[in-house]
């Protein structure tokens, strides 16, 4: 289970939503990080697709992640696209999961350290969930 | 016998802010300069109007708006092509993938003799609204986009991981930009030639961090026209000529990061790629006189020459620093001025970097000229180097 953070303003550039990823979102609010795993090899892909990456079999499930990971690299932006123009200054980074998946996301914290454990939280605007990462 | 090509003659503008904002009165309309640069680079290289069969186009920015630009252009110039025609997308390599098309023309017997051109013009639109497009292509757009990662800063998180790993510093890195700064003082066509010092770099503000505006590059709108030809055909116009000796060519599966955690800044595919175009030419990495890296920030500059092993692993920035990538340096890198003051019209400059090549190895290159420059190393890039495509040039004077 990951932390839900609630936000009460709207994300600026919401993701989109597929039939097939619909279940990452929903799990979102339940304050679960899910992704999808190959039946055929067990091998996990992040972000979560019909197709595995590895094997390109189609037969998929989907399966909780404990959400905590190691901090890879991070930066701290200062010139935005239009629609982030508002959060600057952003920190984005990189985190290696326990389970061996990369993932790209927003730093949520103040002071990030390449290699501290982090977790993964969810975080609930008004029009979209999104998640990032904060130090544990 | 296979064929091999050769780089005849070349026309480039003067990396700069050329293209004018929308609502000005006068615009400057790109295929109006392109004309001017074909007719330049023909003469240049010796050739008729008829002998050219094939133009391979860098696709331009969505913000030209003459629309199939390639097949208007050989309207514009009233060219019959009997080889081929086509505006060619590769992200980051898209010059140089031009390029290549116009030297498979070539290599395939399509065209005796082809040119590999493009013009990019986006410098009047500006950078928050270019990113909300450029943000798209360099991550996923619904997993990645949401959370504001912009293209450079991907290269700063390979800086701040270079830094982590091998002690080095924003400083050290920084010295790339000061060195390069000095190479495009004496390079006609760079987009930025007052000498800097390193305080002026780190003075200025941050864009990503630890890069700040003089460690990144500035936008920019440039236009480079090359003419190839057979080799054999070359030779019978008597003239010095440069020819490609070797390529290689690799991509790592991946979009700026793999899914499965990796050493992120080894930039795996320059590694491949430039052992590939080794062996191809026949030679090692010692024997290349100078490199023009496709590298956009400062800390790219530095991973790739490690990477393509013209430097050890970790000492890319120390190198920079004590000048040994330096005109008259051990390995002299980017003596166009890099991508940081040469400039970076995205999608023509990895032309540029064959103009530099050229230039250098028919000993052309004026106060930058590098001694005896027999063999040069150009390299392109895609996303964060998830993809390369090396070439070896090779001066060639009758």
């Amino acid at each position: 289970m990951i932390e839900v953070i609630s936000v009460s303003h709207d994300h600026p550039y919401p993701p989109r939503i597929s039939e097939f990823t619909k279940p990452f979102w929903d799990a979102l609010a339940e304050g679960r990080f899910i992704t999808t795993r190959s039946r055929a090899s067990g091998a996990l892909t992040f972000p979560p697709k019909p197709i595995s990456p590895q094997d390109w079999s189609g037969d998929m499930e989907w399966v909780d992640l404990s959400g905590n990971g190691v901090l890879y690299s991070y930066t701290t932006i200062h010139a935005a696209p239009a629609a982030f123009v508002a959060d600057l200054p952003y920190i984005v980074c990189i985190v290696d999961l326990d389970e061996g998946l990369r993932l790209a996301t927003r730093y949520l914290g103040n002071s990030p350290q390449i290699g501290e454990q982090v977790k993964m939280v969810s975080i609930a605007h008004p029009n979209s969930f999104s998640f990032g990462a904060l130090a544990l | 016998m296979p064929r091999s090509v050769a780089i005849i003659g070349y026309a480039a503008l003067p990396v700069g802010k050329i293209q004018r904002p929308p609502h000005e009165k006068i615009q400057s309309l790109e295929h109006e300069l392109m004309a001017k640069l074909v007719v330049e680079a023909t003469r240049m290289a010796g050739v008729e109007k008829s002998d050219i069969e094939a133009m391979s186009f860098a696709l331009p920015r969505p913000y030209t708006q003459q629309k199939y630009f390639a097949t208007f252009m050989a309207h514009y110039l009233q060219l019959p092509l009997h080889g081929g025609i086509a505006e060619i997308l590769g992200n980051g390599m898209t010059g140089a993938l031009a390029f290549e098309k116009a030297a498979d023309e070539v290599l395939l017997g399509r065209a005796k003799v082809s040119l590999a051109l493009g013009i990019n013009f986006e410098s009047a639109i500006n950078a928050t609204e270019h990113m909300m497009s450029s943000m798209r292509a360099t991550g996923d757009v619904d997993f990645q986009s949401p959370f504001g990662i912009t293209p450079i800063a991907w290269y700063a998180m390979d800086a701040m991981r270079y830094i982590h790993e091998f002690g080095s510093s924003r400083e050290e890195i920084a010295s790339v930009a000061v060195k390069n700064r000095f190479h495009a003082s004496l390079n006609p066509l760079a987009q930025f030639r007052s000498p800097i010092t390193l305080e002026e770099v780190l003075a200025q503000r941050p864009i990503v961090e630890p890069l700040g505006l003089y460690e990144v590059p500035p936008r920019g709108d440039g236009a480079v026209c090359l003419v190839l030809a057979d080799e054999e055909y070359a030779r019978t116009l008597g003239r010095p000529y440069v020819r490609i000796r070797g390529r290689g060519f690799y991509h790592e599966g991946a979009h700026q990061i793999s899914e499965t955690p990796n050493d992120m800044i080894a930039l795996e595919a320059a590694q491949i790629a430039g052992k590939k175009a080794y062996a191809d030419a026949g030679v090692t990495v010692r024997d290349i006189d100078l490199a023009e890296i496709y590298a956009p920030c400062t800390i790219v500059e530095v991973l790739a020459s490690e990477a393509l092993g013209l430097i050890p692993r970790g000492q890319g920035a120390k190198w920079a620093q004590e000048d040994r990538t330096k005109l008259g340096g051990d390995i002299p890198i980017s003596t166009s001025g890099g991508f940081t003051s040469r400039g970076h019209p995205a999608y023509v400059t990895p032309l540029y970097s064959f103009v530099e090549a050229f230039e250098q190895l028919l000993g052309t290159a004026g106060d930058r000229q590098v001694k005896n420059a027999e063999l040069a190393l150009t390299s392109a890039e895609l996303g964060n180097y998830n993809a390369a495509l090396v070439h070896i040039l090779e001066g060639v004077r009758p």
